[in-house]
């Protein structure tokens, strides 16, 4: 084993590690005064980090951690998303009184455990990343610690993460004794052929833990919660940058540890995309805050990431890493919006009937929402429709007909509640006072996003397929 | 069918260590039965719990400070714990094993140095 080659191959771990640990001195010394530096040399690191992730491919440290295309992906994704977290978040924390450096620390030591998860190609691996990522989020969740909801929001995810973690451990467990070895590859190499039940066991369990870590139903109870509770761009952050680890993650487990049997996970996956599509669909119609109706969104949009990895095939998984990138960029630009409503002293509003009249007194920010909305929504011209051509596409390739068809008939649910707020926003007579806008940040934030999602994002699939067509072709 | 007796060791030493903590916990018992006067009185019955009253309202309120201690000792107790491993399996590692365990310490320390700017480690 080559020293020098694997930590060059993990240089983008490295570098956030040792970054975040020097930002913590600052910190330490400087309080509060120094959070602006620290955040700016925060997104600083994170784009060392993502030149770091492309500059060297190969496997690391005998096989534990893979720098392959698919890893790559995934690590660009995740600091792009973490980058635009830290972005919207000063003005927010300033407002609460709690701006404090430990935010984009936090956010940094939550990315080196992210970046651990797309890279895993061990057991091993794949458990110290996903407790280093969810370790940062606990606190993250908790950061308004005089706010009493979200101090239950950072307890209600602790004690249910913990406890995914133990069932996620247990099926590793599992395999691992039935196996003899935690690496992918071993795993993969004797789980082929009949396979003992004490394995299948192992599958359910692993897969069981790691559908919490994605929310996808039926172990979704604590995201509306945390959602609802947890900062507004801490729940930013939720909602993209670990959905996309933990998506990855899935992915490489599934495909890599478990691809010679396929048929067993599969119907599982299946069962748990319909289940979150239809779950999230539904019940987000009842819901009246913002945060956790867009905490039911990802639920659904898990489960059309879930359609695609269901495919099981190369063009499936693909099909994943396009939606996955697509649905960051909604669901950031959708908080950046809603991050720009205030009350008339300032206060956050995150109510439904907020962003009634909307069109009348901020049209720029009634239009960038109804974009998102739609863009979730999957309604045509806008590129969220495009990531669920690609999913269905991809699903009825590997014969899953029934399976997208049950798909699409279900996206028609989710659409009701998005054209909800469109017609709140441009139909309904305005009943607070609201403020909108939220300086430059958070308006550029949203533009930008916004620009990404409409219809002139189709000019990006060539590139965005091929990325993620290289990124799906180095896990097979 | 595996084979069971290779985990002979670990049952014998569950086994003696189920034996010799319970003669801690009850031969002093017996011990005291048998020699001292026998007077039980509700001070002397009462368990003797960390300063406080053992049985009240679990929602009662105290000082949250005791909780940072706690937890800042078992960051640091942990530490110790992962260095026994460590220590007896050296020679198998290397220097790889040794430069690890270096990186570990050193980002503790690091965490340490935090909780102490901070003012963590401060009663007052």
């Amino acid at each position: 084993m080559d020293y020098g080659q694997s930590l060059l191959i993990t240089l983008p771990e490295i570098i956030l590690s040792i970054g975040g640990l020097v930002l913590l001195l600052v910190a330490a010394w400087s309080g509060a005064k120094a959070t602006r530096a620290v955040s700016i040399s925060a997104v600083a690191l994170l784009v060392a980090a993502g030149v770091a992730t492309l500059c060297y491919t190969g496997d690391a440290f005998g096989a534990l951690y893979s720098g392959d295309q698919f890893s790559d992906f995934g690590h660009v994704l995740i600091y792009i998303a973490a980058a635009i977290s830290l972005m919207i978040a000063p003005r927010f924390f300033q407002r609460a009184g709690l701006a404090r450096a430990e935010y984009p620390i936090l956010i940094l030591y939550a990315c080196v455990g992210m970046g651990m998860m797309v890279s895993a190609t061990d057991f091993l691996t794949l458990y110290i990343g996903l407790e280093l990522n969810s370790l940062a989020a606990y606190v993250l969740a908790s950061f308004l610690r005089t706010d009493e909801r979200s101090a239950e929001a950072g307890l209600k995810y602790f004690v249910l993460g913990a406890l995914a973690s133990g069932i996620l451990l247990f099926g590793m467990s599992l395999v691992y004794g039935f196996t003899g070895s935690t690496s992918f590859v071993a795993v993969l190499g004797s789980l082929g052929g009949g396979m003992e039940t004490g394995a299948l066991f192992g599958i359910v369990f692993v897969l069981a833990g790691l559908a919490f870590k994605i929310s996808a139903v039926p172990f979704h109870m604590w995201t509306p919660d945390v959602y609802e509770g947890a900062p507004t761009p801490v729940t930013a952050f939720f909602a993209s940058a670990p959905k996309v680890a933990a998506t990855a993650l899935t992915v490489r487990v599934a495909v890599d540890a478990f691809g010679t049997q396929t048929l067993a996970w599969q119907q599982i996956i299946i069962f748990i995309a319909l289940a979150s599509i239809i779950l999230g669909g539904v019940a987000a119609i009842g819901q009246t805050n913002l945060k956790r109706l867009l905490a039911y969104s990802s639920i659904n949009n898990i489960g059309f990431l879930l359609i695609g990895l269901a495919a099981g095939t190369q063009e499936g998984i693909s099909a994943v890493l396009v939606y996955l990138s697509i649905y960051v960029a909604m669901t950031l630009g959708s908080f950046a919006c809603i991050m720009q409503l205030r009350g008339p002293d300032g206060e956050p509003r995150e109510e439904l009937s907020d962003i009634a009249g909307l069109s009348q007194t901020n049209k720029g920010l009634a239009l960038a929402m109804a974009i998102f909305m739609f863009s979730l929504a999957g309604i045509p011209p806008l590129f969220g429709f495009w990531g669920k051509v690609v999913v269905f596409d991809a699903a009825i390739g590997a014969g899953l007909l029934p399976l997208a068809v049950i798909g699409i008939a279900a996206s028609v649910i989710g659409a009701f509640y998005y054209i909800k707020i469109v017609k709140l926003m441009y139909f309904d007579e305005s009943r607070t006072v609201l403020q909108t806008g939220d300086g430059k940040a958070l308006a550029w934030i949203g533009a930008i996003m916004a620009l990404l999602v409409s219809p002139l994002g189709y000019f990006s699939i060539p590139l965005l397929g091929g990325f993620a067509n290289n990124a799906a072709s180095a896990l097979f | 069918m595996v084979d069971l007796s290779q985990y002979l060791p670990i049952l014998l030493f569950l086994g003696v260590a189920i034996a010799i903590s319970s003669i801690f916990v009850f031969l002093p018992m017996g011990v005291a039965r048998l020699t001292g006067a026998h007077k039980p009185t509700a001070a002397k019955l009462a368990e003797y719990e960390c300063g406080f009253p053992a049985f009240e309202d679990s929602r009662s309120q105290f000082d949250v400070r005791f909780y940072l201690v706690a937890i800042l000792f078992i960051i640091f107790d942990l530490e110790a714990a992962f260095l026994f491993p460590w220590a007896v399996s050296l020679e198998e590692i290397g220097i790889a094993g040794w430069a690890t365990m270096m990186v570990f310490l050193f980002e503790l320390i690091i965490g340490f140095i935090y909780a102490w700017k901070v003012g963590a480690l401060e009663w007052e």
